[in-house]
């Protein structure tokens, strides 16, 4: 039996873990406990603890896990292929801090090919991102599912820091990159991460100090799209660019 | 109608109906109460009815003011710079440089009027010095002074050093278009037709591109 105390626990995650893991933690600690992705921005103070050229992800993973302190009964790490070095980094921190960690890698053999329905669906670009992150917990199918459309456009990258910049897209823009992977259950799947529509004008966002600007930029110019990056909230630089880019292309 | 560019130092103001320009420092708008019906740029954004992303002004401006397919076009500003490259007449890169390199543009002037500097008469520099930024850049020019080197050379290093970084930002392209205030300062031109070959289009291309994006939303220019 969970005590009442359960309630106001959390179990936080980050990247893509093994559903398996999740379920497993889940099981230990209650499936009533609440899950809470530690990569997204809930409002936490800064925490000061790591170098401000850290990527913003990795930045929210260890403010909200301080933020959370006292509450996060555990926290899943995606360490492998599927996140990058810092993800690894920042479960060593964690464990290293006092949190209880637990270490997910996503084996190859474990990729799944699930049906692309958000990234060549028909919706506005932030809900179809928000809800193939959503599928990281349970992937089983949701209500509302949009329907196929033909690209006009497309978006690269890992789901930003600030979803402002998605609001600029059409609902007709597809979903390319690490987002694209999550989808089809293949986190770290380099191949289908590179791969994306020829001709579809596309913005390969990244945040900054991700090390993911090096494919970001060399895919922006094989395909002739628009690499952009931005630390923390979006300026009106960067919101022009792609603005002008969705406008002109 | 009023249309209007707004810079960060420099505001282009043209009037639709008489088709006369005028051009003023920025600071000069705040004395006014003008209200823009079009503008961009981002001193124009709280003085306007409707107000036009600067890339889209530059590109539509540019789209409108040349005829080949495939050609490259730079503004440099007083704080900023900013690319568009068309192939086949489709923008194929565009940015927008903020960030490293700002207010390079403004830091020549600022250094002109120190130095009681002519541009049209000053002689281009074979020598620069590297300037990320505004102030690192005016840094280097004192030291080049106060190293006996004449001011006039010195912010010639600079302009050379400043175009640099323009055409590392662009490319490095063959050939490029040059829209803003530097097309009226031949240092800068013959500068950087050391490395391009620079068609200099005048200080008004983003306000043609106002024109084209107001005509195309149905309204009369
Ligand atoms: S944005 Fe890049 S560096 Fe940051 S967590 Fe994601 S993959 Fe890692």
């Amino acid at each position: 039996m969970k005590s009442s105390s359960s309630k106001k626990k959390l179990i936080g995650y980050f990247g893509f873990p093994r559903r398996d893991i999740l379920r497993d933690v889940r099981d230990r600690v209650g499936f009533d406990v609440p899950l809470v992705d530690l990569d997204v921005d809930h409002g936490a103070p800064d925490s000061g603890v790591l170098p401000v050229t850290t990527c913003r992800i990795i930045t929210n993973i260890i403010d909200n896990a301080m933020n959370f302190r006292g509450r996060l009964a555990v926290v899943v790490a995606a360490v492998g292929e599927g996140k990058c070095d810092r993800g690894r980094h920042v479960s060593f921190l964690l464990g290293n801090m006092g949190f209880e960690v637990v270490e997910s890698r996503f084996p190859p053999e474990e990729f799944e090919n699930r049906e692309l329905v958000f990234s060549t669906g028909h919706a506005p670009l932030a809900d179809k991102i928000e809800r193939i992150m959503e599928t990281v917990v349970d992937p089983s199918p949701q209500r509302n599912m949009p329907g196929p459309c033909e690209p006009t456009h497309g978006f690269w990258g890992v789901p930003p820091h600030d979803f402002r910049v998605l609001e600029l897209f059409p609902p007709t823009t597809h979903v390319y990159g690490w987002t694209r992977c999550v989808e089809a259950g293949r986190p770290g799947d380099m191949e289908l991460e590179c791969r994306v529509g020829e001709g579809v004008p596309t913005v390969f966002f990244t945040q900054s100090f991700c090390a993911k600007q090096d494919i970001a930029r060399y895919l922006a110019e094989k395909y002739g799209g628009l690499a952009i990056d931005c630390h923390r909230e979006i300026n009106d630089s960067i919101l022009a660019k792609v603005e002008a880019f969705i406008r002109l292309s | 109608m009023l249309l209007a560019d707004c810079g960060s130092t420099w505001a282009k103001i043209l009037d639709t109906a008489t088709g006369s320009l005028e051009i003023i420092q920025t600071r000069e708008l705040i004395l006014r109460d003008t209200v823009f019906d079009v503008a961009t740029g981002h001193s124009g954004r709280s003085r306007c009815r409707e107000f036009k992303n600067e890339l889209i002004a530059l590109a539509e401006g540019g789209l409108s003011l040349v005829d080949d397919a495939d050609f490259a076009l730079v503004d440099v500003g007083g704080r900023d710079i900013k690319f568009v490259r068309f192939n086949g007449r489709k923008v194929e890169k565009l940015d927008w440089n903020l960030a490293c390199g700002s207010t390079t543009g403004a830091t020549v002037e600022l250094l002109g009027k120190y130095y009681g500097i002519d541009f049209t008469t000053l002689k281009q520099a074979d020598e620069w010095v590297n300037v990320t930024c505004g102030v690192f850049g005016m840094e280097r020019v004192l030291e080049q002074v106060s190293l006996g080197n004449p001011p006039g050379r010195s912010v010639a290093m600079f302009i050379h050093g400043m175009v640099r970084n323009v055409y590392n930002f662009v490319g490095r392209p063959e050939r490029l278009y040059l829209s803003g205030g530097f097309c009226e300062n031949p240092c800068f031109v013959d500068t950087f037709r050391r490395y391009s070959q620079v068609e200099p289009l005048g200080r008004t291309v983003p306000l043609e591109g106002l024109k084209v994006i107001s005509a195309s939303d149905g309204k009369t220019v």
